[in-house]
């Protein structure tokens, strides 16, 4: 066995895996570039009889609701992003110190949120009944702001790649802990930012339950809720067009190419945020996986 | 002065929180109503001023809260006794269960609900979400009963009532759309379908796919195999629970599973020999197909689904279909093959509740009540305001002029949900008699009552049984409607899986329900 040359074997697996992950993709961008009569016919395919841009256009006509959409969701993601990792980390980093008294209580209680959820309930009067976010950004944003899972990478990270003895060292010269922490920890954090922030980052914009839940405006409606709600309504009221047995309900599918065009209009911010965090990815995700 | 630098710290997170929470409040002010404000001169009556909130299944519309204000001036002008504001308050209806859930367990404030038997309200009622109502129909109700009083027996649980029923049509017709066009040119003979047995509609479709390619002859999967078969020979109970009203003695009341009547086979071989042989689309289970879109587009020919309801109506008869010419885009000929019973289920099927969260069930009665008989009210809320979101033309409802239903800014199809839909308009478009046809049919549909009509079934002994039961047709149902799997070999082993799921117990549960109700209404 050469060990220069990769293996054919594991880059013919790749290379399917690759396909199978990108011809989705193409699918339904070609869908969305397809004529509606044509695709009505003939059903889905690879490369349409006919192209037509009227999916695009109409969405430009709708222009003003999605591009509010996409406005609700960049800030979210974004101040959710920010504040998230400030939080996440803050609280990673404090457990992550032996000196600190109630790490153990703290990390059990983390590891409790993990294993199991209080339920949809609980969680809804907690944000609707003592702090009052339904119909805001907050609400978008609050719910998202910590996981349990996330502490523990960074934790473990904190715990493994920084030497106890730097923070000492930094102390004996004169530092806070606050000054310990903004200026020795986080820039040294890096790779596990990067990558904890990427899980947010696709969490945030992913998120339609929340805006589902939460919000009752249509002006807060988030990207994905429209799309998920476009598709929902299509489908539910497929389902009940016979269940309700009325002459007067008058089924209106979207269009198949618009929903299309619109689902590739939704995935655009991640296809240009993944690259660039990628090189940190690995990093991040490995050593702060792996117990030392 | 470490000391002072945590507790700056320490202020600044503080700082950051009581933002936070500033933001939330403010928002939060913002977004309340204000409509709170006193409307005058209604204090004679003493009724304090309150606010009626509706939750209906709808998709939002642009100008929601125009109409609602616009209701609010009608109530105020008209009823000032009343002393109500309303608030609309629509909820998508892909997010409707999971949102009238959480509000309702969560005790939000609602008054008037819209519930039916496919939305949960069997769950509503268990779980102590709805009021009972007889007291307050009693009070507050007069035309609701003028209308409704008969049939308030499916909506009742334990012996109170939990739901009003929409006054509308009182069941449907199911049979054979026909594209007019492919029937003059190939001058088919209709008559042979008199007898009301889509079996009689083979040498059409062998003609079409003979000489139209292109053209397919039977568009699924809107294929109603179970709606055309179970209603025409069956009194269904629950989902694979029925009495065979078909061969059978009037008295006899033995529960069966559905499946396993001749008539069902019948049919689902039908079906498959028609798919064979090429009659029915090949692509009639891809989610999201839809079949009214193939006949927009031109490419079909017959389709079997729930009919206009028109004048004169008979099994067999051939009329041109007024709203399957909108959908269709062209003229299309209906033909009905089975005409509804008086069942129970339909009843339930849509309704109004009141939530237990409401604060002045009274006035959430009163308000419904106006929906029976306010045709101003009833028209506001179904077609919004006269010269912006609608005109009148000959006394039918037209969009306004260079509107489009997406622009208009206010236009539902959800006149079936709420109150006295004789009061409405019609669309331009649609059969003006629409209403007087209904009464008529109504007439015939009730003089023809389920043998069982007004029991209910409580599927609660049987709720684990029933699910997967569910599951287990989910595998073949879709297939045998569509014709793809052959019954013969299909159809066993669907009963197997269905045995396996529970079905005896849910069956011996239903005759269990039934016999105690046959008892007590003295039928057995």
């Amino acid at each position: 066995m050469n060990s220069k040359r990769t293996n054919p074997v594991i880059i013919i697996v790749l290379t399917l895996f690759s396909l199978a992950c990108l011809i989705p993709f193409w699918l339904v961008l070609m869908i969305s570039l397809a004529d509606e009569d044509w695709v009505t016919v003939h059903g889905y395919s690879f490369w349409p009889g006919k192209f037509s841009l009227v999916a695009y256009q109409y969405l430009i006509e709708d222009a003003e609701k999605i591009l509010r959409a996409y406005g609700v969701s960049a800030l979210v993601t974004i101040t959710g992003v920010v504040v998230s990792l400030f939080v996440t980390s803050a609280m990673a980093y404090a457990l992550s110190r032996k000196e600190f008294p109630l790490r153990g209580a703290l990390s059990l209680y983390i590891l409790i949120t993990m294993l199991f959820s209080g339920g949809l309930l609980p969680w809804y009067l907690v944000y609707t009944r003592f702090l009052h976010v339904q119909d805001t950004l907050m609400a978008l944003i609050i719910p998202g702001l910590i996981g349990g899972f996330n502490v523990i990478i960074m934790r473990t990270f904190f715990t493994n790649s920084i030497p106890p003895s730097l923070i000492d060292s930094s102390q004996i010269d004169g530092a806070g802990e606050f000054r310990t922490y903004f200026s020795i920890i986080l820039p040294l954090s890096l790779p596990v930012m990067a990558t904890i922030g990427l899980f947010t980052t696709v969490s945030y914009w992913n998120d339609w339950f929340t805006s589902l839940v939460f919000i009752q405006n249509e002006k807060l409606f988030s990207l994905q809720y429209l799309l998920t709600k476009t598709l929902m309504n299509a489908s539910f009221l497929q389902t009940i067009a016979n269940k309700a047995y009325s002459s007067t309900a008058q089924v209106t599918t979207p269009l198949e190419s618009i929903r299309m065009a619109m689902a590739m209009i939704a995935i655009g911010p991640l296809v240009l945020v993944f690259p660039f965090l990628q090189k940190y990815f690995v990093k991040g995700l490995t050593v702060g996986a792996v117990k030392g | 002065m470490n000391w002072l630098k945590k507790s700056s710290a320490v202020l600044a997170a503080l700082m950051l929180t009581s933002v936070v929470a500033a933001g939330c409040g403010g928002n939060n002010t913002a977004n309340s109503p204000a409509g709170s404000a006193e409307p005058e001169g209604a204090a004679s009556t003493g009724l304090k001023p309150y606010e009626v909130v509706m939750v209906f299944p709808d998709a939002p519309q642009k100008d929601n809260q125009l109409v609602q204000d616009a209701m609010n001036d009608y109530l105020k002008q008209t009823y000032p006794e009343l002393n109500m504001t309303v608030k609309l308050n629509p909820i998508d209806w892909g997010a409707w269960s999971d949102k009238t859930n959480l509000m309702m367990a969560s005790g939000d404030k609602m008054d008037l609900l819209f519930t039916a038997d496919w939305l949960g309200f069997q769950q509503q009622v268990t779980k102590g979400g709805l009021l009972p109502l007889d007291d307050l129909l009693a009070k507050y109700g007069p035309d609701i009963e003028a209308v409704e009083k008969d049939y308030h027996e499916p909506a009742k649980r334990d012996g109170k009532l939990y739901g009003i029923h929409t006054h509308q049509e009182l069941g449907g017709t199911q049979g054979v759309y026909l594209n007019k066009e492919l029937v003059d040119k190939y001058s088919f003979d209709l008559t042979a379908l008199k007898s009301g047995k889509v079996e009689d509609l083979e040498p059409m479709l062998q003609t079409i796919k003979e000489k139209e390619p292109g053209i397919t002859p039977l568009v699924a999967p809107s294929f109603p195999l179970e709606a055309y078969y179970s209603s025409a020979n069956l009194d269904s109970i629950v989902s694979i629970a029925a009495i065979n009203t078909v061969g059978t003695a009037a008295d006899d009341y033995t529960v069966i599973n559905s499946f396993t009547t001749p008539r069902y086979m019948e049919l689902a071989k039908l079906t498959n020999k028609w798919y064979k042989a090429g009659y029915i689309n090949k692509d009639a289970l891809t989610p999201g197909l839809d079949a009214w879109k193939k006949m927009q587009a031109g490419k079909g020919f017959a389709f079997v689904g729930d009919m206009d309801i028109l004048a004169d109506m008979e099994i067999g008869k051939a009329a041109i279909s007024p709203n399957g010419s909108i959908k269709a885009g062209r003229e299309m000929l209906q033909i009905p093959l089975n005409i509804d019973r008086l069942q129970t289920g339909k009843m339930t099927a849509t309704m109004y509740a009141i939530s237990k969260s409401s604060e002045d069930p009274e006035r959430a009665m009163m308000l419904l009540n106006l929906f029976y008989k306010d045709k101003e009210l009833l028209t506001l809320f179904n077609f919004g305001i006269e010269g912006k979101h609608y005109v009148l033309q000959d006394g039918q409802i037209a969009l306004p002029e260079g509107q489009t239903t997406d622009s208009v800014g206010y236009y539902h199809d959800i006149m079936w949900q709420i109150g006295n839909q004789m009061l409405n308009y019609t669309r331009v478009g649609e059969d003006p008699n629409k209403y007087q046809n209904y009464e008529k049919f109504n007439q015939q549909i009730s003089s023809n009552p389920s043998r069982i009509f007004g029991f209910v079934f409580d599927p609660e002994p049987v709720k684990n049984e029933l699910i997967s039961i569910d599951n287990a047709n989910k595998t073949f149902v879709d297939g045998l409607k569509s014709g793809q799997l052959d019954p013969e070999e299909v159809v066993p082993k669907m009963l197997e899986k269905q045995k396996a799921a529970g079905a005896d117990k849910v069956i011996a549960e239903a005759q269990k329900q039934l016999d105690a109700w046959l008892k007590e209404n003295g039928k057995k």
